[in-house]
């Protein structure tokens, strides 16, 4: 297995959705299966919601992001200041995509930190899933606080 | 009996449960096995993540003031407390300082080990637990039984309940999905309100002065950026040097506890948001006494995973509560003595000494090597049990003669052959209680090696 399969094995084990797109399909995927996708990889929309309230920000839906780079071992995508107009967005979220260029996959954790520069970041996080829990007798539930679902479109 | 025992008798009283408990706990451990059977170089990383922490222990201080420097020098607040009245005292003040009315807070064992949430509940501050399972324990009023699975004691039915009451869900709905969906919405509403967030602390890294925490709900991200002000709580034994020690703990972190690759979450905090504080509160309460003793110091090095909890055949069988101490399981033994030998005198005889604990730890903590150390020391400082003082005095007289030894087993050969069941099994026979012994042999081993070996 190449590290674009583990990754999205690793993915869809802990319940992640991934989608393989090349670039020019990306637009007509986004509109047909998430119309009301909030696309913060477009600048406007960010500016709109740098100071959008906590009660704005519940309402939304669907969010997009651009992770920077994933690892293929666990299925961790890696966002940072950056790349959120607020923190809270890729959690306050009901539903969760993230795109990751395929070029973007380094095998292990221990690659990852290579690629990072936590000095420079105020906040960063590794998503590898969508929220969940198994605090009541062990069975798995999607959805405890944080997004309740997660797509991720990997790009080639 | 020993607390423990008695406890534990208490648990085993309802069998399905505690067959349940021992039987999920032994999943998680087949599933941490599967995973970390998936990694080649598993056991390098746990040497590795030894090491490291062999090392910060022998140079906390100097790691302990590079982290300080840097958070500082991002604008984080960095705050010192020596025990627990210093540390809970520290989180009062910075919520009267910032007049905050809604607390949320995700899991820390070092507030569960300091009584925060009760403190602050005598002070009129109550503060909203945001991990499911520990919110389900608040709502009851109980103890975690286990660091990483708080509420795997308890039965669906007993937690439907217990949202019918609180949250107003469908009397006698049990369902998983139904109810952790009603406490999703019930705790997005603490979020939304929140003014302060407290979270605990997995791993602080001294070269960049950032905290990082690791969750699958997602609750800690929640509260942090929720509220304008974050509070992480750490134990000084939480620092590691650099960014890249990183790599090799978050590879065994969730495979170790949960037998999950990755949490879902891995934050990296290391400055406040914008127009927000940030807080980083690190207390000793008792690390550095026991820093100081070489034999018990490896304690130190715990990740808090939870591994040596769902593999110990005692502590499956046993529950978490029967433990009594705030951490339970094998870890909890060898920390708990060092707080109060007396009080938890009988904690490191509650194990079998089959040493696996040890041998999934991530830290390679020497667990079982420590609970024997502890049964020692515990024996020389009186502070067993009379009955087990004696008896052990006894063994050791028979075990270190030869003559007597023959003689009592020969004796004993033949006693239990002819001595009446309510004899051998009566009150002050401990170990008979729930067990038959086999039928006794003809001969010792002894006897038997001399006779064959001649052939
Ligand atoms: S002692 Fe080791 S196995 Fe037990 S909780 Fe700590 S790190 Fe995990």
């Amino acid at each position: 297995m190449n590290n674009i399969d583990i990754l999205k094995e690793r993915l869809e084990n802990a319940g992640a959705s991934v989608i393989l797109l090349t670039e020019n399909q990306l637009q007509s995927c986004l509109e047909t299966h998430f119309p009301s996708i909030l696309n913060f990889t477009d600048t406007v929309t960010c500016e709109e919601y740098r100071k959008a309230s906590l009660e704005k920000m519940e309402k939304i839906d669907t969010a997009l992001f651009a992770g920077r780079f994933a690892v293929a071992e666990n299925g961790a995508i890696w966002l940072e200041d950056e790349d959120l107009p607020q923190r809270v967005l890729p959690f306050i979220t009901q539903k969760l995509v993230l795109q990751i260029h395929v070029s973007k996959v380094v095998d292990t954790m221990q690659e990852a930190y290579q690629q990072i520069s936590l000095q420079n970041t105020g906040f960063g996080v590794f998503i590898s899933g969508p929220s969940k829990t198994a605090d009541i007798e062990q069975s798995l539930v999607y959805g405890a606080h944080g997004a309740r679902e997660l797509t991720v479109i990997m790009l080639s | 009996m020993s607390e423990h025992a008695k406890k534990a008798k208490l648990f085993l009283a309802d069998e399905s449960r505690s067959r349940w408990h021992d039987e999920t706990l032994w999943m998680v451990r087949q599933k941490r096995d599967h995973v970390a059977g998936m990694v080649p170089e598993w056991e390098d990383l746990r040497q590795q993540a030894s090491d490291i922490k062999t090392d910060v222990l022998e140079h906390l201080p100097k790691y302990l003031q590079q982290f300080e420097e840097k958070a500082t020098h991002h604008g984080v607040i960095v705050l010192h407390a020596k025990d627990a009245n210093e540390f809970n005292q520290l989180i009062l003040s910075i919520i009267e300082k910032h007049e905050a009315k809604n607390i949320v807070k995700s899991k820390s064992m070092l507030t569960e080990e300091c009584g925060l949430n009760r403190f602050l509940h005598t002070r009129g501050i109550e503060v909203t637990d945001t991990d499911l399972g520990e919110r389900i324990i608040q709502f009851r009023g109980e103890a975690p039984s286990h660091i990483v699975l708080p509420a795997i004691h308890l039965k669906k039915e007993e937690i439907g309940e217990t949202f019918h009451e609180k949250l107003g869900t469908e009397a006698g709905a049990s369902d998983p999905t139904y109810l952790t969906r009603a406490a999703r919405l019930h705790l997005r509403q603490k979020f939304l309100s929140a003014d302060l967030a407290i979270t605990g602390v997995n791993f602080a890294i001294a070269e960049t002065g950032t905290v990082v925490v690791c969750t699958n709900e997602g609750n800690a991200d929640m509260g942090v950026h929720c509220a304008p002000i974050q509070v992480h709580c750490m134990g000084i034994e939480k620092i590691i040097p650099r960014q890249t020690d990183l790599g090799i703990f978050t590879r065994l972190l969730a495979r170790s506890a949960t037998g999950q690759h990755v949490t879902t979450y891995t934050s990296h905090y290391g400055k406040a948001k914008p127009g927000g504080t940030m807080y980083v509160v690190i207390a000793d309460n008792g690390r550095t006494p026991q820093l100081a003793e070489p034999k018990y110091r490896q304690a130190l090095k715990c990740l808090r995973c939870g591994a040596c909890m769902n593999t110990c055949p005692v502590f499956r069988r046993s529950g978490g509560h029967s433990y009594g101490y705030t951490i339970p399981g094998p870890i909890g033994s060898i920390l708990a003595p060092r707080r109060d030998e007396k009080k938890w005198s009988d904690l490191p005889i509650a194990s079998s000494l089959c040493g696996s604990c040890s041998n999934v730890c991530p830290a390679k903590v020497n667990i079982h090597e420590q609970l024997y150390a502890w049964r020692q020391d515990l024996m020389q400082h009186k502070k067993t049990s009379w009955l087990k003082r004696v008896t052990m005095k006894i063994t050791g007289i028979v075990l270190a003669n030869n003559g007597l030894y023959n003689l009592l087993g020969f004796a004993a050969r033949k006693a239990l052959k002819y001595l009446p069941h309510s004899w051998v099994y009566m009150p002050l026979n401990a170990w008979g209680r729930g067990r038959e012994l086999p039928l006794p042999p003809k001969q010792s081993f002894k006897q038997w090696y001399k006779q064959n070996r001649k052939k």
